[in-house]
This record gives C-alpha cells, sequence and structure tokens, in this order.
C-alpha cells in the first residue's frame, strides 16, 4: 500500500470515575485550579455551572489555558510517552509532544461535574500496513533500511489526527 | 491487495463503531488463515472480542503531588524586559489591618510588548511548559503576610495604563479578593523611564483616563515603584482583603 505519514490522537477523559494514581491527581489539581480561576468571572455566582457560565461569558474558554497550569507537571512526569495506548506487545509506544487540555464539564461547588479531557497528538509516523485489525507504524527512515515498527489496534477515542500521503 | 483496502476500511470505520469492529473481526478471522497467526497469539493474551492487550511493562510512571506551574517566584519565563521585583503584602480589613499569612496571591500581567499569555493558548500546546504560561505566578504569604515575585516591568495595551493583576485567595482556594495595581506616573518615575519599551508612549492611557484606575482618586491601587533602567525597578504595595 502506499506509505502515509500520520499524526494519531490519543484524548484521553478525566472525571470523578478515573481511579488511576495520575488521573486522580490531574482529576483534584485541574478541578482546584478552575474553581480558583473561575472566581476571575464575578458572573460564576450566578451560573456556578462552567457550560452555562461559558454561554453567558464566551471569555470564560481561556480557563482551558490557564487551567492547564495545573496539570503541566504532570504532563512532564509521563516524559512524552502516551498513557494507556499500547502496542500488541503490552507496551507504551507512542510518543508526543503536544497536547491540548480542555474542561468538558465543571462547577464552581460540585466537584464532582468536574470532567476535563487531554488530547495527545503523536509525533508523525509512517503507517506502513494493516494487518487483520492491527495497524503497523513505525518512523520514517532512509531507503533499503530495516524499519522498527510497532503494531496496534485502533480503540475508543484513539484516531488518525493527520494524515499526509508519502507515495 | 483487494483485502487490505478492505480490512484498511474496516479499522477506519472502527473508530466510530467499535460494535461493527467486533463483527468484522470475526469474519476476517475465519477468512484469512494468513491473519490467524497474529489474532491467536493475542487471544492467549486478552485481545479477544476487539479487546487491545494489557498493559504488560515495567510499573510506573510513578505520579506523585505536583505544584501548578504558577507555583513560582521568578514569572519571567523566557520574556525580556526590565528587571521588577515585585512585592505585595496582605493585609486583614476585618481585623485592623493584621498581617494575613498563608493567603495564595496570583499575579499576572502583559509583556513588554503587551502580550498576555493566556491568548495565545487556543491551540495545541507543548510539553516544553516553561513558555506557555509566562508572567503568571502564585506565592503563599509568610507570617508578615508578604509574597515576592521576581519579573519584568509591564508594557502596555491599547485602553489600559500600566497594570498588574492580582487575585488573593484563603489558603483553600476562596476569592478573597480581584484587583490591579497601577504605577506612578509622571517625570521621574518607572513608567516614565521605561517609556513603553519599544511601543513609545503615543497613545498610552494614563491612570486618570483609565477604566479601572479612574475611580482610585486616593491612589490606593497605585504602588510605590523605584529604581532604574540599569539596576531593574522595585515594587511594593499593601492590599488589604477581608480576611
Amino acid at each position: 500500500m502506499a506509505k502515509r505519514k500520520i499524526v494519531l490522537c490519543y484524548r484521553k477523559i478525566i472525571d470523578v470515575n478515573s481511579n488511576k494514581p495520575w488521573e486522580k491527581l490531574v482529576f483534584n489539581d485541574s478541578y482546584m485550579e478552575f474553581r480558583m480561576q473561575v472566581q476571575n468571572f464575578a458572573e460564576v455566582q450566578t451560573y456556578p455551572s462552567y457550560g452555562e457560565l461559558l454561554s453567558h461569558v464566551p471569555e470564560v474558554k481561556k480557563l482551558n489555558h490557564i487551567v492547564s497550569g495545573a496539570v503541566m507537571n504532570y504532563i512532564q512526569q509521563l516524559n512524552e510517552v502516551m498513557p494507556d495506548i499500547l502496542n500488541n506487545l503490552g507496551r507504551r509506544f507512542l510518543k508526543f509532544k503536544t497536547f491540548q487540555f480542555e474542561i468538558i464539564n465543571s462547577h464552581l461547588h460540585l466537584k464532582d461535574k468536574h470532567q476535563v479531557s487531554i488530547s495527545f497528538f503523536s509525533e508523525p509516523v509512517l503507517w506502513y500496513d494493516t494487518i487483520d485489525n492491527y495497524l503497523l507504524i513505525g518512523n520514517e527512515i532512509p531507503a533499503e533500511s530495516v524499519v522498527l515498527t510497532h503494531l496496534f489496534q485502533l480503540q475508543p477515542y484513539l484516531s488518525i489526527y493527520s494524515v499526509q500521503m508519502i507515495d | 491487495m483487494e483485502r487490505k483496502n478492505f480490512l484498511k476500511s474496516l479499522v477506519i470505520s472502527a473508530v466510530s463503531a467499535p460494535v461493527i469492529l467486533q463483527a468484522c473481526k470475526k469474519d476476517s478471522d475465519s477468512a484469512s488463515p494468513d491473519a490467524t497467526t497474529t489474532s491467536s497469539s493475542t487471544a492467549d493474551g486478552s485481545a479477544e472480542g476487539g479487546c487491545v492487550v494489557a498493559p504488560t511493562e515495567t510499573e510506573g510512571p510513578f505520579p506523585t503531588k505536583q505544584p501548578a506551574s504558577y507555583v513560582r517566584s521568578d514569572i519571567t519565563s523566557d520574556r525580556t524586559g526590565y528587571k521588577l521585583t515585585i512585592k505585595i503584602t496582605i493585609n486583614n480589613s476585618s481585623k485592623s489591618c493584621a498581617a494575613v499569612s498563608g493567603a495564595l496571591v496570583d499575579i499576572w500581567h502583559c509583556d513588554a510588548e503587551g502580550n498576555y499569555s493566556e491568548y495565545g493558548g487556543s491551540g495545541m500546546q507543548s510539553t516544553n511548559y516553561q513558555l506557555v504560561h509566562f508572567l503568571r505566578g502564585r506565592q503563599t504569604t509568610d507570617a508578615n503576610g508578604l509574597v515576592t515575585f521576581t519579573s519584568i516591568f509591564p508594557g502596555w495595551y491599547s485602553g489600559r495604563s500600566t497594570h498588574i493583576h492580582v487575585h488573593v485567595y484563603n489558603s483553600s482556594g476562596t476569592s478573597l479578593k480581584v484587583t490591579q495595581i497601577a504605577f506612578p506616573e509622571g517625570t521621574g518615575t518607572a513608567v516614565a523611564a521605561v517609556n513603553g519599551y519599544s511601543k513609545g508612549m503615543s497613545n498610552y492611557t494614563y491612570n486618570k483616563s483609565d477604566n479601572v484606575f479612574s475611580d482610585d482618586t486616593a491612589g490606593v491601587e497605585i504602588a510605590t515603584v523605584t529604581g532604574n533602567t540599569t539596576d531593574g525597578f522595585a515594587l511594593s504595595i499593601a492590599l488589604a482583603v477581608p480576611a
């Protein structure tokens, strides 16, 4: 098949049901930061739910960036390897250097309404082949060299973010 | 080749339709002997019925509680400008102006060109976290109610005089006061010495015309600012909040 250069995106949802240590830290600290920062908007006293506040005060969307300051140090702890996504050998393998933090829902007073997502964008990789339900990907290397590859399955919240045809 | 294309389309549709994925997986298993090797080897693990394998690697990373990236005294990041030391003392307006210890103080201000960090972040962020939250910081007041930040002298932007935003919280993060710090103006002041950096002072908004500071006739929002462009500047102000 024609080779394609792809960027994969994994969108990790974190909410009150998340129970791994890293997820809990992100949940608690992003909620604390949200609660602190949202108080910059006096309207939150009238509209304590994030969704409602956002519809009345569009400027509130900048909280996505400001609250991300609370999770930056946790992103660092991942050492640029995406969590959760495993190759068929059971190892985490997808490298990322960029991410996007998003507040999905939250509430000034109700912590269990807090829900955020972190979208991890992979470094570009070549999609060499598709075997059964698995994608075979590897780094781009000079012609005639052996390519080391990863075999993995697409799964919920993992998608192909962009594609570029190589030949 | 045809089969590959067919399988490829299955994989793409699998993103939005995991149910279809399972159904198709069975089809492809029985229809293509060459794919059985892959399928059966994973079936021993945990990949049955379209599931992916469970983690099988050394445990870790071990996450530990980390402060927000704002918790720092030097908030300069990659921004350049004249050094500014900021000392803010928090007093309790409900308790004879006694010093408030253990309060959280957030400050943020624009860079020499008048830009804030929070407006650049609508897209993806880099893992190089140092750069994206420049000129924002958080400190906790000491026994004397004091916090100290190191930064650069703020620039200005259209419609506002030079200012620093301040948000004071109690130790549990409940807001006590959202306010702004203004700068003295006129001959010999820091604002005059910095002269708006490369922008100059043409169309600058002075405090008396500023929509935030114009009602502050007593000047309680205006800080004391000393220093010069060679050695840097020092700002100090006391803010009374109902704590």
